[in-house]
This record gives structure tokens, C-alpha cells and sequence, in this order.
């Protein structure tokens, strides 16, 4: 990799070519996604006029869309992200000593290894999640296998089993949120070890004399840019996400994206829809920034 | 890895070097346990509608995986939607990138923030506010629309992808082809064009990926039109037929040759 | 009444095709890989938007159709005939077309099939156009009953596609017992393995008719003990879900013991697994309608006729409900039928496809309700399901 410096002396000033350049992405981007992003702005804070013409919104700014959505609506946005929170903690649970091992143990199969990681979300979001409604199943492998093993006593009692099931819990809906958001974890947790000198790494097993120490001393640190962009590559999407626990939960696992959905395309109430949108984009954009600067990351993706 | 020069491994230590493997290949098992779910129902022979009981093992399904009908008029929609927005992104995302990593000029971090900024906002956030934005101005959502949407989250990951993956190159042999008397247009399809290719590719194809398995921002978007997710979220509440298994093995089994292509013709242009 | 045991079903896969996988791989290449001819197909979705055109689009509910009669449809008219599966819930749709509807544009189809209280808002609000009777003659065959119902009083603007009972589905071999009432589904024995429909007419009605009211008189203050139920039995976990069609799948692997359910779908679910059963409920079960409409967009009125005349030929119908299992609307299926081959006489002698007048006395239509009444039951009603 060359250094800033170095980069920036092969940059040229052109004039307006670069502008030229960038004219097409960034006319693209203001009109799809900023421009958008004031119309849902005004639409939160407008009142519907019609029941049945959604084109007749006037804006009147109607803060109270705000304060309702809060009062009836708090649980949901809570649950979310507790859910995407827990969610975010099981993929780096899960994916860490998966990068690590690809990383470090890999060898000449890293990317044999990689693709394995990559291949099971080349199917479609909707099919992986309905296939977990499958295996869930109150007749399905998994509960049976919990049964069989007489541990549903125990996983009664900590909350993650109710009722003698999995499926239409909180437990499935946080599963399979960590299932389908796990490679957004993975990835950038490989990319950041894959870079560290494998030389460095040895040297601090010699220095420390034990591995635990040299991993918590030298690769943890080194490897935090790629947790970093895996917890916000998994956090937000999931956070925002309906499809898991339309499928896995229940009634009472209701999150933010579900009743966002709902009220939009089902009940056709755009000023209450577009405030919890409104509303869930300002709290990710505060954590994130929040998130980067605890970490000291200003690159943040 | 170099082993040789390594003190004796402490009992623990192997321990906990099993352990992790162990553990890895425990998440791979868990990785793929939803896909083989999928495949092995594609081979079941369901009696009434619906797929969801294993009855008896079958080929039937197999025999014409495209047979006509609302799931093929769906992959096709979602063919054409990701060819499309995956050729619009990466001419739009790859234009911003050479422009981001080639040039000096005011603006490059409110640039960079925009770019960054779609794929740090949830799916639904984009989706309703997209929708918002055509309801209020009258605009009739379906095909366009859809598209529209696409290229948007599509060219925000192209020109980080070919951002990142041109930024260490030497630029100077562009300088140099042109001081040899190669005119600009020369010097891009010779020098320039052979360079940035490899990442251009990666990310059209990561675009196309993106496009063809997105469902909450079309789900918004779509007006009357059905992709593939779509037409999977409107069986799933009613008629889950083998065709849907069959078709995302196809789909799967497509992917993966299309990345042993890649990893094949990686090693060809390394060799060079 | 529980399902008369199903004979294996009658019309042939509805997915297998008669082309060969060649050319729809090669179809799918072009369509990949040209780009122009790409555009060029696209535009042809606006076709309807311009003069006398061979093209026609259906948009209906999934499973509601056989590949057959769409192949000897198209054979038959030569029309450029599209057929879509767009229908999920009534209110998703609604909220998908009205921005356009509202504006008096086109929505891509020409015929679309809400449920018959939604068809009444759409004729309410004036964004559909009159059915052309004068070119469909098979009309005639529209049974008497539904020819001037109530969400379309002048039977101007509608026509009927199929009807189906809202009752108690169950699992024998999970219930331990056979079920009758409504009541049933509150049973603490059955807590976590109890379904509702997100159809908020037939979770509401049913339950209503168990509180002894009346849903063909609704009001939101009639109603109120039913939500109380309903919301007391989700917060305590005995109602598992609330859902579209899919209960089918929870119904069928066990993970439901009892549920809200459709006649038809439950004919369709007993073929795979015939301890699942169907009743209407001791106090009384609900009924309703899919029907027909033409949104005001729509200018494909003589193609419109051609299939709706085809869809209430006896023959074609009869064709149509032995694979969808729900209740015609045309006159003569049940003779066509009985005539048929072994399986259709069995279909032609079941209760839940050709209910008789001692059934349909115990059935329900939910009552028309105004607009205020209707928002506030709806909003009551999402308030429970979560969303």
C-alpha cells in the first residue's frame, strides 16, 4: 500500500474533470437518496387529509406524529435494538474464531475457505430464513434434538425456549437475524487479520509466552477496524430489519421494521411511518458516530 | 505458517487450538444447515400444495426448473433488474472512485460522507423514504422505480469497492504512456482501463448480488411489479412449491461457478 | 363437519412445463444479456395504457388458478395474456395501488381480486369502472344469490371469482380431540399453538359470533369484548401468531394444534395430511368473497370480457375449483362435476366445496362498515397483532 503522501502526489488537479467524474453518482445519490430523505422529513411532520388518497398530505408540522409514534411505539424501537444488540454480540461470538481460523489456519485453502463463508447467501434472504422456520419447527431437528436431550427444562428457564418452542420466540427471531447478517461480520473481521504480519504475531507469542496474552495484546487491537465496520455492517441492517421476525416471531416480537412496514404498505398511514423511519435513521447516524468516535475510527467504512 | 521455530505447545495450549478449529467447523455446519435444507426439499414430492413435509424423494422438480409461470416471470424480472443496476452502478460508482482517488478537489469528504451514508442507513429507512419521494411527486412505481432504488445502494458499494481496490496503484505509467505520445483515449483503454478492470468486475458483480437478493427497499418500491424475493414473500404465505427450492439451488449452484470463473481467471491474469 | 377424505388431486402439476428447459435457459440468457431488447421488453408493461391492444393482466391471489386453464386460455383468445400472483393481504394491496388509483392512473392490471369489503371501498371511492356485462353472456351463470350483494348493490362493478368459509382448522393428531367452537382456540391446553388470521373480518367475526354478537350488524362497541379476547389471549402467549395463508404450513408440521382457517385451503392441506380437519364452529362460522373489479386505469375492456366469460364457462369453472377448493360463484360446476372423473364426483359431493342451505344458514358475512368504523377497527385490531 502506498502512503498518503504518496497517493496524494499521483493525484492531479484537473480542473472540473473530476466533477465531471462524479457528476452522474452524485446527481444520482441527491436525487434518490437526500432529496428523499427531506421529502420523508415533511412527511412526518404532515397530517394525512384523506383516508384513502395518499396523495393528499399537507404538511402542517405535526409533531404530534412524533410524540404518538413514541408513546405507542417505544417497545418496538427498544426491542430492536436490543435484539440487533444481541444479535451483533452472537455474530462476533460466532464469526471471530471463524476469521481467525480462515486467517491464521487457512493456509493455501483461505479461499476455499472464504467462498464457503460467502456461498450459503448466494440463496435468497427470504428462502435461508424460511428454511430456519423449518429446521426450528416445534417437530423440527432442533427441538426434537432439545427434547430428546431432556434440555428444554433448562433452556425454559433461561428464557430461551417458551412454552416447550423455539419458533415464534424472541430466541428464533435473534437466530436468525445472527444467521443472515453473520458474513457482514466475518468479512471485515478477516480483511483487518488477514493483514497482520504473521511475523508480528509470533513475535508476540514469544514475547508474551502465552497465546491468550498475545492475541488480547497485539491481534485484538490490530484486528478492531474490522469489528468495528462487522458490528455496524450487522447492527444497522438488522436493526431495521422485518423479515426475521415476520417469520420467526411472534405477535409479541414485533420489531421497529415490522410496524414501519406495516403502517406504510399496509395501512397506508405515510406521516406515522415516515416519523419512525425519520426517527430510526437520526438514532443510527448519532450511534454510529458515537460508535466511531469511542473507537477512535474516522474512516468509517 | 511457520511452525518450526515455535516453543513446544503447552497441553492448554493444543487444547485451545483444537478447541477453535472444532469450533469453526461447528460454524460451518451451522452456515450451511439452512441451505441443506433447501436442496434436499427441492428433490421432495409434495402431495397437495405445499412444500413443507417431507413426503418422497422425486427428480420431478428438476425437469424444468424454468417452467413458466409467476416464479420464472420473477427470476427474469430480477435478472434483468440486476443486469441493468449493476452496469448503471458501476459506471456511476466507478466514475466517482477514479475521480475521488485521482484527482484533488473541494468537496472530497462531503463526497465520501454521501457515499457512505446509504449503506449506514437501514434498508427500510432508504425503502419508505424512496417510496415517499414517488407517492408525493406522482410517480407510478414499478419497473423504473425499482431500478432507480437499485442503482442507488448499488453504486454507494461499487465505488467504495473500486475505491479501495485502485488506491495503491501506480498511477505514473498512465503519466508515462501519455509523455510516450498516447493520446488520452489510448492511454485509457491501454494503461488505465487493464489496471482498474479486475475491481470493476468485483464490483459489478457484488452489485449484481446485492440487486438480485434485495427485498425490503423493492418491497417498498415495487408497485405492481414482482422480483424473485418478492414473488418467495408472497408464496411463503401460501404456496411454497418445490420450483422455489429448485430455482435457489439453481440460483446457488450459478453463484458458485461464476466464483470458481473468477478464482480461474484470477490465476490466469497472475500468471501473466 | 369435518373434510370427506380427498381423493389425490385432479388437474396435473401446475408447474410442470410442456416447453423444454432449453429454451427458457435460452430466454433467460437474452434476457440477461441484451441490453436494448431489455428496455424494449420492459415498455411492454404499459401496453394496456394505449388503445385496442391484445395484452390483458389478471393480478390475483396465489393458488387460485391452474397453469392448465391459463394454457388453453391464451391458446384459445391468442391474447398476450399475463397472470399474476400479487395478492397477499387486502390492506397491503390497497396501500400498494392507491396512490395511483387515487390519481386515476393506470395499475398495471386490469383485473384484480380484492376481497368483497375491499371491492366495496373501491366502488365507494369510485376507482373502478363497470364490469362489461353486454360482452360477457356467461354472466348469466353468476349464481342468484350473489348477483346484487351487498358491497355492490346495482352488481355493476363486480363480479364474483370464488367464495370460502372462515372456520376452525385443527390437528387431530395434536389436538387429542375433535374441536366445534371458537371457544376451543382459547383453551389453555393449546397455549403457544393457537393461529389467527391477519383478515381481520373473519379473526374478528369469528370471535364476535363467540360473545354472542352479531358481525353482520357490526359495531366497534359490539365488538369490544372480542378485542378484549383476542388481545388478553396474545399477551398471554396463547395465540402464537396472526397470519396471512401461511398458517397452512404451521397447521401442517405441527407447530399449530388449532387455528382461524379457510374451507378451501384446509380441502387442499387434508390431501397431504388427513388428520387435519375443518369445522364450522358450533356458533356460527363466517363467509366471504373474492370478486372481480376493473380499476378505472384500465382500457382493455374487450379483453377483460373474453376471460371473465371464459372463467364463468361451467366447464372452465368446474376446472378451476376442483384444483382451487373454494366455492364457485357459477351455476353448473357441481353437474359438470359429477359427471367428471372419479375425483371431481367426490369433490361434487363434498360439503365445504358445494355447502347446502343448512350450511350456509350457519354461516356470517361481516357487516359494511363506514369509513370512521372501519379505521377504528382496524386500529384496535394492529394495536393487538403488534404492528
Amino acid at each position: 500500500m502506498t502512503s498518503r503522501g504518496g497517493e496524494d502526489r499521483s493525484k492531479r488537479s484537473a480542473g472540473i474533470v473530476p466533477y465531471g467524474l462524479l457528476s452522474p453518482g452524485i446527481l444520482w445519490l441527491l436525487l434518490f437518496f437526500l432529496v428523499p430523505l427531506v421529502t420523508l422529513g415533511r412527511t412526518s411532520l404532515s397530517v394525512k387529509a384523506s383516508r384513502f388518497d395518499p396523495n393528499d398530505i399537507r404538511l402542517t408540522w405535526e409533531l404530534s406524529n412524533y410524540t404518538n409514534a413514541i408513546g405507542d411505539y417505544s417497545e418496538q424501537f427498544l426491542r430492536s435494538f436490543a435484539y440487533a444488540g444481541i444479535a451483533t454480540v452472537a455474530c462476533i461470538l460466532i464469526g471471530y474464531p471463524i476469521a481467525y481460523v480462515i486467517a491464521f489456519r487457512g493456509g493455501r485453502y483461505r479461499n476455499v475457505l472464504l467462498g464457503l463463508v460467502v456461498i450459503p447467501f448466494f440463496t435468497s434472504f427470504l428462502i435461508r430464513t424460511l428454511a430456519w422456520v423449518n429446521v426450528l419447527s416445534d417437530k423440527g431437528p432442533v427441538v426434537s434434538a432439545i427434547e430428546y436431550l431432556q434440555f428444554s427444562g433448562l433452556l425454559e428457564s433461561l428464557g430461551i425456549m417458551s412454552d416447550g418452542r423455539l419458533l415464534s420466540t424472541h430466541t428464533a427471531v435473534v437466530g436468525g437475524l445472527t444467521y443472515n447478517f453473520l458474513p457482514f461480520m466475518i468479512l471485515p473481521i478477516y480483511v483487518s487479520l488477514e493483514k497482520i504480519d504473521l511475523g508480528l504475531a509470533d513475535a508476540a507469542k514469544d514475547l508474551y509466552n502465552n497465546g491468550w496474552q498475545a492475541f488480547r495484546k497485539v491481534v485484538l487491537p490490530l484486528s478492531l477496524p474490522g469489528l468495528f465496520a462487522g458490528s455496524l455492517l450487522t447492527f444497522i441492517p438488522a436493526s431495521g430489519d422485518f423479515v426475521n421476525a415476520k417469520f420467526l416471531g411472534g405477535p409479541r416480537n414485533t420489531m421497529i421494521g415490522s410496524v414501519i412496514q406495516d403502517r406504510f404498505l399496509v395501512q397506508g398511514d405515510l406521516p406515522t411511518a415516515a416519523a419512525l423511519s425519520f426517527m430510526l435513521m437520526i438514532i443510527m447516524t448519532i450511534g454510529t458516530l458515537i460508535y466511531a468516535r469511542m473507537l477512535g475510527t474516522d474512516d468509517l467504512i | 505458517m511457520s511452525t518450526g521455530s515455535q516453543p513446544p505447545e503447552t497441553a492448554l495450549g493444543r487444547a485451545g487450538r483444537w478447541g477453535l478449529t472444532a469450533f469453526a467447523a461447528a460454524g460451518f455446519v451451522y452456515l450451511f444447515l439452512p441451505i441443506a435444507v433447501i436442496v434436499v426439499y427441492s428433490f421432495n414430492k409434495p402431495r397437495g400444495k405445499f412444500n413443507i413435509i417431507w413426503q418422497e424423494f422425486t427428480l420431478d422438480n428438476w425437469k424444468s426448473p424454468f417452467a413458466p409461470g409467476p416464479l420464472t416471470d420473477a427470476m427474469v424480472l430480477s435478472l434483468k433488474v440486476a443486469a441493468i443496476s449493476a452496469v448503471v452502478a458501476t459506471i456511476l460508482g466507478t466514475l466517482m472512485a477514479l475521480a475521488l482517488v485521482r484527482y484533488r478537489f473541494r468537496g472530497g469528504v462531503l463526497i465520501g460522507l454521501l457515499l457512505v451514508l446509504p449503506i449506514t442507513t437501514p434498508e427500510i429507512v432508504m425503502g419508505s423514504s424512496l417510496a415517499t419521494l414517488f407517492i408525493s411527486r406522482g410517480v407510478q412505481r414499478g419497473f423504473v422505480t425499482i431500478l432507480i432504488a437499485h442503482v442507488l445502494f448499488c453504486t454507494s458499494f461499487v465505488a467504495l469497492t473500486v475505491k479501495a481496490r485502485i488506491r495503491g496503484f501506480d498511477w505514473n505509467l498512465e503519466d508515462a504512456a501519455m509523455d510516450l505520445g498516447a493520446s488520452p483515449w489510448r492511454t485509457f483503454s491501454r494503461v488505465t482501463l487493464p489496471l482498474i478492470t479486475p475491481g470493476i468486475l468485483a464490483a459489478g458483480l457484488l452489485s449484481f448480488a446485492l440487486s438480485i437478493d434485495d427485498f425490503i427497499i423493492t418491497f417498498f418500491n415495487s408497485g405492481s411489479e414482482e422480483t424473485f424475493p418478492l414473488r418467495i414473500f408472497g408464496a411463503s404465505r401460501t404456496q411454497i412449491s418445490p420450483q422455489i427450492n429448485v430455482l435457489s439451488t439453481v440460483v446457488l449452484l450459478g453463484s458458485i461457478t461464476l466464483m470458481l470463473v473468477g478464482v480461474v481467471f484470477r490465476r490466469r491474469t497472475d500468471g501473466h | 363437519m369435518t373434510t370427506n377424505p380427498v381423493p389425490p388431486r385432479l388437474s396435473g402439476g401446475p408447474l410442470l412445463s410442456r416447453r423444454t428447459l432449453i429454451a427458457r435457459m435460452s430466454a433467460l440468457a437474452a434476457a440477461g444479456v441484451v441490453g436494448p431488447g431489455l428496455l424494449a421488453a420492459c415498455g411492454s408493461d404499459d401496453e394496456s395504457a394505449g388503445g385496442p391492444s391484445n395484452a390483458l393482466w389478471h393480478d390475483n391471489w396465489p393458488a387460485y388458478m391452474d397453469e392448465e386453464t391459463l394454457d388453453l386460455f391464451r391458446k384459445d383468445s391468442g391474447l398476450d395474456f399475463k397472470y399474476t400472483e400479487g395478492f397477499n393481504d387486502n390492506n397491503e394491496y390497497f396501500a400498494k395501488v392507491q396512490a395511483d388509483l387515487a390519481a386515476k392512473k393506470s395499475i398495471g392490471p386490469d383485473i384484480i381480486t380484492p376481497t368483497f369489503w375491499l371491492a366495496a371501498r373501491l366502488i365507494d371511492l369510485g376507482w373502478v369502472q363497470e364490469v362489461p356485462f353486454d360482452n360477457i353472456p356467461n354472466a348469466a351463470n353468476l349464481v342468484p344469490q350473489l348477483r346484487k350483494p351487498a358491497w355492490d348493490p346495482d352488481g355493476r362493478f363486480s363480479l364474483p371469482y370464488a367464495s370460502g368459509m372462515t372456520g376452525i382448522a385443527y390437528n387431530i393428531a395434536e389436538t387429542g380431540r375433535e374441536l366445534t367452537s371458537t371457544g376451543d382456540l382459547f383453551d389453555p391446553a393449546f397455549k403457544g399453538r393457537v393461529g389467527m388470521l391477519l383478515e381481520m373480518r373473519d379473526t374478528v367475526g369469528l370471535t364476535m359470533l363467540l360473545t354472542g354478537q352479531d358481525p353482520t350488524k357490526a359495531t366497534f362497541e359490539g365488538a369490544t369484548e372480542a378485542f378484549s379476547m383476542i388481545e388478553d389471549a396474545t399477551s398471554s402467549g396463547q395465540i402464537r401468531q396472526f397470519t396471512g395463508n401461511d398458517y397452512m404450513d404451521d397447521l401442517a408440521t405441527g407447530n399449530y394444534a388449532a387455528c382461524i382457517g379457510w374451507s378451501g385451503d384446509v380441502l387442499q392441506l387434508s390431501l397431504d395430511n388427513p388428520d387435519i380437519r375443518f369445522v364450522i364452529p358450533d356458533e356460527g362460522g363466517m363467509q366471504w368473497s373474492d370478486v372481480m373489479v376493473i380499476p378505472s386505469g384500465s382500457t382493455n375492456a374487450a379483453n377483460t370480457a373474453k376471460w371473465m366469460n371464459y372463467l364463468y364457462d361451467p366447464e372452465n369453472a368446474a376446472r378451476i375449483t376442483s384444483y382451487v377448493g373454494y366455492n364457485t360463484p357459477v351455476e353448473g360446476v357441481q353437474a359438470v362435476m359429477a359427471a367428471g372423473d372419479e375425483a371431481q364426483q367426490a369433490l361434487a359431493k363434498s360439503q365445504l366445496l358445494f355447502p347446502d342451505a343448512a350450511t350456509l344458514d350457519r354461516l356470517s358475512v361481516f357487516a359494511n362498515l363506514d369509513p370512521e368504523a372501519e379505521a377504528a377497527f382496524d386500529e384496535r385490531f394492529s394495536e393487538i397483532t403488534g404492528a
